[in-house]
């Protein structure tokens, strides 16, 4: 597959604090990277050194093939990128806003009139073409952020955090276009907190931490990293703690903890846990009015691999 | 995309409400208020001679230049500068002690020394005169010595080509006009702040730039485009805003306060248009060189414009005269000093060479403000944003 972004020995410090290690990563045409990590993880530093807005002390980054650096205009062409914060003039409407952005990039008028529509049909902005942004929600103005960011048809985007403060809604849809954006051919780098977003999004992903990879993969790549292996939850009328004691002796049980009448029990590894289960309460004569099994989720593996401490 | 960045940025600027309070807004509620102010002292105030000493000794007695400038300043007619009384030094400071005399003149062997107590419009009539009479010395000095290095020994021939060089060069003129008043320097003050103003609107151009100081700029510095394209663009777009607010300011001063700016006000309207250019190139690169943030890049600005300001003698004349004696270096820098000195020169001897010398050191001063800002911008690269 074709690399469109090579990532070698990047490393970049804040006075004593370094920022990002030594890291190196790939990204490949067609695809979404998630750039997964707590805050302070190094996710927008990355992004912006590999935009070349910080200066960094070491490394190379090279965009489609070629050696990126701040006047490499005709990469800068096919790159779009949506920062965290929103970026927009408060003095203009919707549609200047985008409209203005956009002509950053394509100069042709017609051509952009209908770039700049797509951008806003893409975002759901058609009714709010002359609000300015006080007068839009936290929502539509995140999606009007994306829109000026994307309206050129790039080739390459970078997304930091889009969602951030976004309801339900409004986040359904911007993940619903960056699918699009994806389909129509664009390669996509996406930092994010939210694992659900990248579960549902995300070809691959990198787990970063204090500017260092920690784990690199697909979804299911990176949760068979976990130790935790599956958890069951059961809830019985009644077991007696002989019961859970010969459960806590399963070979592939790590670990069985009562709450009430509520048994959670999670496994190491192991085929058919459920099953093994069952027909040892069924022997036992234990009664049950709900049985369920859950997979280890991606948060799980991110709890795993970063720790549970807090971060700032 | 030079007239795309161009067009945005002149709308973006004239609709952010903040900038165009303090660009067109304030300097009309400021004129407003010099003319409540200003109006009676403005009917009453006319001008008339004043007195002056001029300290008695051999190095007055021998300048003959200066001896016949003053006894022609001082002699009766419609033209009288001052009344002059030649007195000894200690009489002269008693006079001036005791408000007796605006000022008195202390010849040395190549100096002339203007010792003044207070700062109006008298004191700077007494500074000009000496000024001008300085010049037209020299002037005289130097065609001589050019005649003769020529060779040109013939009285009748020297003389005639120091007085078309005279003729030529100089017009001392207008400085006994019967409408001086404290108003008019007043307006012209107000028409120097306001074109220093634009500073405020280049530094927000720039802002809007810079990755470091807003996410626009971040976006900006993502986009296919030099920055000097984007700068420039920017800040053409804050001198059209700029002028708009200028021609707002003479459009309501001329009718609606009723100011006359007399035949000069096209004169006065270019050194106003070149004197907003030297405004915005000093946001410029208040804007592009300092590494802090957008408000304290505000404060700084507003400080560098009232000090420079203070120091050109927009809030005193008298600072004016003590930096060109002492460091003269200081106000052939100082913007704020370029444009009143236009003004002034405007004032009292119209279209000269010392208003034109004013204007394109205005212009010099922008072209190399906004050359660092250009070279400072392209080559800016970030530790942090």
């Amino acid at each position: 597959m074709k690399k469109i972004i090579e990532v070698k020995n990047l490393s970049k410090s804040y006075k004593n604090l370094k920022a990002i290690d030594d890291l190196s990563f790939d990204v490949y045409e067609g695809e979404i990277l998630g750039l997964l990590g707590p805050n302070g993880s190094g996710k927008s530093t990355t992004i912006n050194s590999i935009l070349n807005l910080l200066e960094f002390e070491k490394g190379t980054i090279k965009i489609f093939g070629k050696i990126m650096k701040p006047d490499a205009y005709d990469i800068k062409r096919d790159i779009g990128v949506i920062f965290q914060e929103v970026a927009v003039f408060e003095e203009l409407t919707v549609y200047e806003n985008i409209d203005y952005f956009c002509g950053l990039y394509v100069s042709d008028k017609l051509l952009r009139k209908s770039y700049v529509e797509d951008a806003i049909n893409l975002v759901g902005l058609k009714e709010f073409t002359k609000f300015y942004p006080k007068q839009l929600s936290g929502g539509l103005l995140r999606r009007l952020n994306i829109a000026c960011g994307i309206a050129h048809k790039p080739k390459l985007i970078f997304l930091d955090e889009p969602t951030v403060a976004v309801d339900p809604q409004s986040r359904n849809n911007i993940l619903d276009g960056i699918k699009k954006l994806r389909d129509d051919g664009a390669t996509i780098v996406y930092t994010t907190h939210y694992m659900e977003e990248v579960e549902m999004i995300c070809d691959r992903i990198i787990i970063l931490d204090k500017g260092k990879i920690l784990a690199e993969g697909t979804t299911d790549e990176l949760k068979s990293l976990a130790k935790l292996e599956e958890k069951i939850t059961l809830e019985v009328k009644k077991i007696s703690s002989k019961v859970v004691d010969e459960i806590k002796t399963f070979k592939t049980v790590d670990s069985v903890i009562q709450n009430g009448n509520n048994l959670v029990i999670t496994y190491k590894k192991g085929k058919d846990n459920l099953g093994e289960l069952t027909s040892f309460l069924h022997s036992k004569k234990v009664t049950y009015s709900k049985i369920f099994s859950e997979r280890p989720t991606l948060n799980d593996v991110f709890l795993e691999l970063t720790g549970k401490d807090l971060r700032d | 995309m030079f007239i795309h960045n161009f067009k945005y940025s002149l709308k973006v600027l004239f609709r952010n409400k903040s900038l165009i309070f303090w660009t067109f807004i304030f300097p009309i509620l400021l004129g407003t208020f010099f003319h409540m102010a200003f109006k009676d002292i403005e009917n009453n105030e006319t001008f008339h001679a004043f007195d002056i000493a001029v300290v008695n000794s051999p190095y007055y007695e021998n300048n003959t230049i200066f001896k016949k400038a003053i006894n022609e300043a001082s002699k009766e007619s419609d033209n009288k500068l001052f009344n002059v009384k030649v007195v000894n030094k200690k009489d002269a400071s008693k006079m001036l002690e005791n408000k007796e005399i605006t000022g008195y003149l202390e010849f040395s062997n190549s100096d002339v020394n203007i010792i003044i107590n207070d700062n109006g419009i008298y004191e700077t009539i007494l500074k000009f005169f000496v000024d001008e009479v300085n010049s037209n010395k020299k002037i005289i000095e130097n065609t001589v010595n050019e005649e003769i290095s020529k060779g040109n020994l013939d009285y009748q021939m020297v003389i005639s080509n120091v007085m078309e060089k005279l003729n030529e060069t100089v017009e001392f003129k207008n400085i006994s006009r019967s409408n001086l008043s404290y108003t008019m320097i007043e307006y012209y003050t107000l028409i120097a702040m306001a074109a220093l103003y634009g500073g405020a609107i280049s530094m927000y151009i720039i802002n809007k730039n810079m990755p470091n100081m807003s996410s626009v700029g971040k976006r900006n510095s993502t986009a296919p485009i030099p920055k000097s394209t984007l700068l420039l663009s920017g800040l053409l777009a804050s001198l059209v805003v700029q002028i708009t607010g200028l021609i707002l300011l003479f459009i309501y001063t001329i009718f609606i306060l009723k100011i006359d700016y007399n035949s000069n006000i096209w004169l006065i309207a270019l050194l106003a248009v070149v004197g907003s250019l030297a405004g915005l190139s000093l946001g410029c690169i208040i804007g592009t060189i300092l590494k802090t943030n957008e408000n304290a890049k505000s404060g700084i600005l507003i400080a560098v414009t009232m000090f420079l300001s203070f120091l050109s003698g927009m809030m005193g004349i008298t600072m004016k005269y003590v930096i060109d004696k002492n460091i003269p270096i200081l106000n052939m820098i100082n913007p704020a000093a370029m444009i009143t000195d236009g003004f002034y020169a405007l004032y009292y001897y119209g279209f000269e060479s010392r208003y034109i010398f004013n204007i394109l050191s205005l212009i010099v001063f922008s072209l190399i403000m906004l050359l660092i800002s250009s070279i400072s911008l392209r080559r800016q690269k970030y530790d942090s944003i």
